[in-house]
């Protein structure tokens, strides 16, 4: 080593405060961990027990045909739900998912109905109109950067009007054999949209978390400007999720044809509450913090037998929308609370 | 909880007493106590892990220290477990931590008198309001306009209108203790000196100050006592004379290591293709750049705030489009304004604010390292998770993170850990050219030593380095070349041997005493 011509010592450096760290040892401390991680499923778990063996909806709850039916009428929910999970994993809102599935089905029954085409045109158009939307939605969000909140609910407003035009105050009707028998009808025991469903949720874990787009839109997530200066594609990846997003919801939308054989304007607008509300209860669990697939069914089911139970026990109307409400609620507010521990310890 | 009676009278300012704080898995603070003499410039040192940011966190309310503790401020005393944000003010502590809590967009005047505004029947009296203000400010001579809005004032000006925020009721409730963490961390060198000028005549009135600071030479030239800290356990609390240089970073180091020699001759290729070619670059702050970096050079910019040291890296890596000139990247014409291009054509770029622009912070480290380069874990249409944490364990072991799993969440790493796995992020792409913008600025001895040796061995290995940085050891341990920048546009170069200490600071502010 050469004779140091400087010989200077390194400044020290204001110390950064390491968070609390994951290496718990007490076996207690794990366990209460776990209960955090998972405690909506055993909510949904305890929930489910309850009505189950509650005299007053034991024998109403429990039957194979509410359950069986509580999944086929949740699939079109769930579809949504997932298709507005895509983005969200961005950090972007969409709020015309309801709108888009309103929008597709009645477009889907007009096609095939009005326009006399074959079905699968009439399908494809649906969630095609799906993609368009969220095209639109998306290159105005990403490229033009514009608040997603403002410009989604701006698009379900505006949405709310094609739908009325384009289906009036009436009800489309008739739809093939073929859409309702979808629907309604089952395979292997099992209701096809079940069967959808299981697809759609698989599709969508895939494209989170198995891929470089799901990866990017995690990263733009967790911090946007550091995934720009990593190299990542932002804007275009933005406006991919909410192209996906679109085309689900319009798939949602083509569901929701073949479960109820009809389609109206204000039908589908009511799905998108309930969808975030689910997401963002689901992301108080399996992956705390995070927006999941797994999650969102949770969060999906957890509502959605909560009212079946109440119903079955004759609660009213009301009910509905009341536990919708309180789920986002109760939702966002654990949600923040759990992002706020994990990313900064304070008492 | 007694006063501590001696023969030199008055209670301590501030007195801890068996002060611990742990974290699970560590402890931050174990069994501190000290004392500090009331009208005094206390300074308080230590590296990463030492503590000292948990102490002032504790003094501060925000963290709960442990059972069995004490904390006295003056005639004030308190269990270390009871201590609550009001209490600390209540006692007479008063904080400017080191981003000052300055509202930006408003004027001195209010954030002087914030909520105590005086008003005229129900709104508010701007006339006396201001008045006020400029009293405060004139009483603790601070030579700044109280109509001012806070974004126009210089960073001195904002720390002392911050500092004085904090003792605008030093005459009425009385502040037994003002705490400046880190107040001079992003000051330039001449407000510095303003800086600890106006402290040292708060402190000649009779003002206590604690003082936490990495800055030795300041530490040593201005404050009357020390406390050391290291891994959260008090080491010593004593005058400051007859403390020299050496000895304090022994108390703050542990041993004698850390000893920076200069890199050794350097390697550049001055003869080949340069890495980077700017030519006339203007656009932003710069104006008419040109400068070269050559395989195996190590280029520093260095140069006062607003001087256009960051704008220079920014332009270069394409997050800013330039107005003229032109950059070339190994010889072949960068497409301005893409970060895509600068890194497809082999540009890194390490940014200066972390949690800004580099961190993922809620995602693992496996996900932060591998950020700059996902699509090689795609094989057969699925993102391959396992060969994603074999890298990042890989990553782990040279570059020496010290975590506690390869997937830990980047935010539970200590700063030098997640600056190294940012810098692993570019290593990882074989870059021939590497930014650096304050590459070791927040982070621990150790974390610095290793980034340093790192920076040379891909120096070594050909690529070229362009290293923005105001730290005058980093630029002397590191640099080839060394350009100094004035308001966007280089006027001065040293090289080798040139650079010196005195070469720096003399061309940085004209000046012709040593430093």
């Amino acid at each position: 080593m050469s004779t140091p011509s400087v010989t200077q010592l390194p400044t020290d450096s204001p110390p950064t405060e390491p968070a609390a760290t994951v290496a718990e040892t007490r076996p207690a401390r794990r366990l209460l961990h776990v209960v955090e991680r998972f405690g909506l499923v055993f909510l949904l778990l305890a929930i489910t027990a309850f009505f189950a063996l509650w005299p007053g909806t034991s024998d109403t709850f429990a039957t194979t045909a509410n359950l069986r039916n509580i999944l086929a009428n949740e699939s079109i929910l769930v579809i949504a739900a997932l298709a507005a999970l895509i983005p969200l994993v961005a950090e972007r809102f969409d709020l015309s998912v309801g709108a888009i599935v309103m929008v597709s089905s009645i477009t889907t029954a007009t096609v095939v109905t009005q326009l006399g085409l074959p079905l699968p045109l009439g399908v494809l158009a649906g969630m095609l109109t799906g993609l368009v939307i969220g095209l639109v939605n998306g290159v105005i969000i990403a490229y033009f950067n514009a608040s997603s909140l403002v410009i989604t609910l701006g698009m379900s407003t505006l949405l709310a009007g094609v739908g009325s035009y384009l289906a009036g105050d009436t009800t489309l009707l008739g739809i093939p054999d073929g859409l309702a028998a979808f629907g309604n009808q089952y395979w292997l025991g099992v209701a096809r949209p079940v069967w959808l469903l299981v697809v759609v949720a698989l599709a969508v874990a895939y494209l989170l978390g198995l891929t470089v787009f799901g990866r990017t839109l995690l990263s733009i997530g967790s911090n946007e400007s550091a995934a720009r200066l990593v190299g990542l594609p932002v804007a275009r990846s933005v406006m991919l999720a909410f192209a996906v997003s679109g085309a689900l919801a319009g798939l949602a939308g083509v569901l929701l044809l073949a479960r109820t054989g009809s389609a109206a304007a204000g039908v589908g607008a009511g799905y998108t509450l309930p969808a975030l509300a689910a997401i963002f209860l689901g992301s108080t669990t399996i992956k705390p913090g995070r927006f999941t697939v797994a999650g969102t069914l949770v969060g999906v089911f957890s509502v959605a037998i909560s009212i079946n139970g109440l119903t079955l026990a004759g609660a009213d109307d009301w009910v509905e929308p009341f536990f919708n409400g309180a789920a986002v609620v109760i939702a966002v507010a654990v949600s923040a609370l759990l992002a706020k521990r994990r990313l900064g310890g304070v008492r | 909880m007694n006063a501590a009676l001696s023969p030199a009278a008055a209670p301590a300012a501030l007195a801890l007493s068996g002060v611990t704080k742990s974290f699970p898995g560590m402890r931050a603070l174990d069994d501190v106590t000290f004392s500090v003499t009331p009208g005094r410039f206390h300074s308080l040192v230590g590296g990463n892990g030492s503590g000292k940011s948990t102490l002032i966190k504790v003094l501060a309310g925000v963290y709960r220290a442990d059972p069995g503790g004490t904390i006295t401020v003056g005639p004030h005393a308190r269990g270390a477990d009871d201590i609550t944000p009001a209490w600390s003010h209540q006692a007479g502590i008063r904080f400017v931590h080191q981003d000052l809590g300055l509202f930006r967009a408003l004027s001195v005047t209010e954030n002087l008198l914030g909520p105590e505004l005086p008003r005229a029947y129900r709104s508010i009296d701007w006339r006396a309001a201001h008045e006020q203000a400029q009293d405060v400010l004139d009483r603790l001579g601070v030579p700044v306009a109280a109509r001012r809005s806070v974004a126009g004032l210089r960073p001195a000006e904002a720390t002392l209108v911050a500092i004085a925020r904090g003792l605008r009721d030093a005459d009425t409730t009385g502040v037994g203790l003002l705490v400046l963490d880190e107040p001079t961390a992003r000051l330039p060198h001449t407000e510095v000196d303003e800086l600890l000028e106006r402290l040292g005549t708060l402190v000649a009135g009779g003002q206590t100050i604690l003082y936490v600071s990495h800055r030795l030479d300041e530490v040593l030239d201005h404050s009357h006592s020390v406390t050391v800290l290291r891994d959260g356990v008090h080491r010593t609390t004593r005058p400051v004379e007859g403390l020299d240089r050496r000895e304090l970073t022994r108390l703050i180091v542990g041993e004698e290591r850390g000893i920076l020699h200069k890199r050794g001759p350097a390697q550049a290729d001055r003869s080949a293709t340069p890495v980077l070619r700017v030519e006339g670059l203007t656009g932003g702050p710069l104006h008419g750049v040109d400068l070269d970096v050559h395989p195996g050079e190590i280029v520093a910019v260095a140069g006062l705030v607003g001087s256009g040291r960051t704008s220079l890296l920014e332009t270069v890596f394409g997050v800013h489009g330039h107005v003229s000139g032109r950059v070339l990247l190994g010889g072949r014409p960068l497409r301005r304004g893409s970060i895509g291009a600068a890194i497809r054509g082999g540009a890194a770029y390490v940014p200066e604010d972390r949690a800004l622009h580099s961190s993922f912070h809620g995602l693992g480290l496996e996900m932060n390292l591998s950020a700059a380069g996902l699509h090689r874990y795609m094989k057969k249409g699925f993102f391959r998770r396992r060969d994603e944490l074999g890298d990042a364990t890989a990553d782990i072991t040279r570059f020496s993170i010290r975590t506690v799993a390869p997937d830990t969440v980047m935010v539970n790493l200590s700063g030098g850990n997640q600056q190294k796995a940012v810098l692993a992020r570019w290593l990882r792409r074989n870059p021939r050219l590497l930014l650096l913008d304050e590459p070791t600025q927040g982070v621990d001895v150790g974390s610095r030593a290793e980034i340093y040796e790192q920076i040379t061995e891909v120096a070594r290995g050909g690529a070229g380095v362009l290293l923005v940085s105001s730290d005058l050891d980093e630029l002397l341990h590191l640099a080839d070349r060394v350009h100094v920048f004035e308001r966007g546009s280089p006027v001065a170069c040293a090289t080798g041997s040139a650079i010196t200490r005195e070469w720096v600071v003399n061309t940085l502010f004209h000046s012709t005493e040593d430093q």
